[in-house]
């Protein structure tokens, strides 16, 4: 009982020839995303995404420990995902599903594997102490897609998210708290995004960010991870019917040109939440200290 | 008419909105039920209600219930008309879906108008029926049945029976509630109790290109089907299902109904 429902079989066909005619449930485009909304909390790293009817929080946080024995050099940077009951009935808190291990498996190889965030950076004192960054993804509603909305979620996340500031002392860490020092924004090297393609009719419909009926009606998907470059650090076809080669090559375009889009939404976000902070804000009043 | 009355679980419906008709029994609808009071002498009755929203009374058919907010949830109710999906079958029954994540539905192999053992729809995994609420039992564990015939007549009245082709549209379980009461309402009455004028709307400009079927589930599914829609038919079915999603999200006017029928056929490019 606790499955994705099947779609019906009159769903599956109408969704399908709508496709021949270029025509989407929604009326978009076949590469158009639903309306993006980035949105953040009080705190630094709390972002709320919203794309279409999918919805979910992302929450980034931060504490000192020590670094792996392999690794002295580097700190700890892991992402957690857990697909519970409050993002659709279909999921069973506790249970791991194939969706789940899917999509933290993407969200790993894209942002984590790529280096988005320079763990070198996180290090405090060599394989002593080191910080520890986690974004957990909670998912608050579920209608498809939750690779790249957790992509931008993530990514949105650390570009928001600051840690506080650690130094040295003879020996000795300090961690200052958030009220005595300004806190200090992470190391971003470079701002991968996902984009994920689902095809359609033998791989002659491709469309882009997908509902859950369409991802259902589907027949394969094509994840790109790519960053504003245009440098693909992750490329992957797990299941379903083959993809001709051609779709990997005309699609990597269309692939770009939307993380620019997305990357330029989540630097939009960033900006005004700065600019709200700004006013009143810690950095203000130190500046103001400084200034004496 | 008294003025609207918005009632949440548990309020007890004042008897000066009940229907005033007293030849025919009180027919009670979604949301409200029948609770005895055996502690006052002599022992009375009281309506109450289970689920928040608008007390709604139909004075012809002396039926009343309540308008529930537009919540995803559905509760089967005798009598009420659901699209359900076939899960599986067996000998005797269909398993049908009404809503995903709930138990199945029971459908009879020979619930169906004019089916006997050799004539009965063969019907698949994945296929949709319009079925009515039989029963829903008592108690847990209790099965939902359904039909798709008048039981007193044999025949099936209003559509019910097999779905083929065409789309199936979620709405909220509110807005299914609306569509089935403006479109069984007259039209004075229209306005007033749920405003709904989208289906009208749509139903004058597609007339030209082949007009449609519609079929409204009270478990939150509309299926369209525009069958003679030729070149169309798909755009017209696809523009039906944003204009009924949009209605959902948005609480609109009678004229800003009208407005999206509009806006959205032309961004659609069907001709009216």
């Amino acid at each position: 009982m606790n499955k994705e429902a099947p779609l019906s079989i009159a769903e599956r066909d109408f969704i399908l020839n709508a496709l021949r005619e270029d025509v989407r449930l929604d009326g978009r485009q076949a590469d158009q995303f639903r309306p993006l909304n980035v949105s953040f909390g009080e705190e630094y790293g709390h972002v709320k995404v919203q794309l279409g009817k999918t919805s979910l929080i992302v929450r980034i946080s931060s504490e000192v420990t020590k670094p792996h024995d392999d690794r002295p050099f580097d700190g700890i940077f892991t992402i957690a995902l857990e697909l519970t009951a409050m993002g659709s009935p279909a999921w069973e808190n506790g249970r791991q599903g194939d969706l789940e291990t899917y999509v933290s498996n993407v969200l790993d190889r894209v942002i984590r594997h790529s280096n988005a965030l320079d763990t070198e950076s996180l290090c405090v004192l060599k394989g002593v102490s080191c910080w520890n960054v986690r974004a957990d993804v909670h998912i608050t509603n579920y209608d498809g897609n939750l690779i790249d909305a957790a992509c931008i979620g993530v990514m949105a996340g650390l570009q928001h998210f600051r840690r506080p500031d650690a130094v040295v002392k003879d020996g000795q860490v300090i961690v200052y708290g958030v009220d005595e020092r300004v806190p200090v924004a992470l190391n971003i090297t470079h701002k991968p995004l996902s984009v994920t393609f689902h095809t359609f009719d033998e791989g002659k419909r491709v469309i882009v960010d997908a509902t859950r009926k369409e991802e259902q009606a589907s027949e394969a998907d094509v994840v790109m991870g790519l960053n504003n470059a245009g440098d693909v650090c992750y490329l992957s076809k797990f299941s379903g019917s083959p993809v001709s080669a051609m779709v990997f090559v005309n699609k990597s375009s269309v692939a770009l040109e939307k993380v620019k889009e997305i990357n330029g939404i989540i630097d939009k976000a960033l900006q005004a939440d700065l600019a709200k902070r700004a006013k009143g804000g810690l950095i203000e009043e130190s500046r103001a200290t400084n200034d004496r | 008419m008294a003025s609207p009355l918005i009632l949440l679980p548990g309020d007890e419906v004042p008897s000066e909105y009940l229907p005033s008709n007293n030849s025919a029994p009180l027919r009670l609808g979604a949301g409200l039920r029948l609770l005895s009071q055996p502690s006052s002498n002599p022992p009375s009755h009281v309506i109450t209600a289970t689920q928040p929203g608008l007390l709604s009374t139909d004075n012809k058919r002396n039926a009343v219930s309540i308008l529930s907010t537009p919540n995803r949830r559905y509760l089967p109710t005798p009598g009420d008309l659901v699209i359900a999906q076939i899960h599986h079958s067996s000998p005797d029954y269909f398993h049908c879906m009404i809503t995903p994540q709930a138990p199945q539905a029971l459908l009879g192999q020979l619930s169906f108008e004019g089916a006997t053992k050799k004539t009965r729809p063969m019907l698949k995994q994945g296929d949709l029926v319009y079925a009515r609420v039989l029963s829903t039992g008592l108690g847990a564990g209790a099965e939902v049945e359904l039909t798709c015939v008048n039981p007193a007549t044999g025949r099936a009245d209003g559509g019910l029976g097999p779905l083929t082709g065409g789309m199936v549209f979620d709405v909220s379980t509110g807005l299914a509630a609306r569509l089935i009461k403006a479109s069984s309402s007259s039209a004075e009455q229209q306005d007033g109790v749920a405003g709904l004028v989208v289906l009208d709307e749509l139903g004058k400009k597609l007339e030209k290109a082949g007009g449609f079927e519609i079929a409204v589930g009270r478990n939150g599914k509309v299926w369209v089907d525009c069958a003679n829609g030729g070149d169309y038919a798909v755009k017209a079915t696809v523009a039906i299902g944003r204009c009924l999603s949009t209605i959902d999200e948005h609480e609109l006017s009678s004229t800003d109904q009208r407005k999206l029928v509009t806006r959205i056929l032309r961004e659609m490019k069907i001709e009216s």
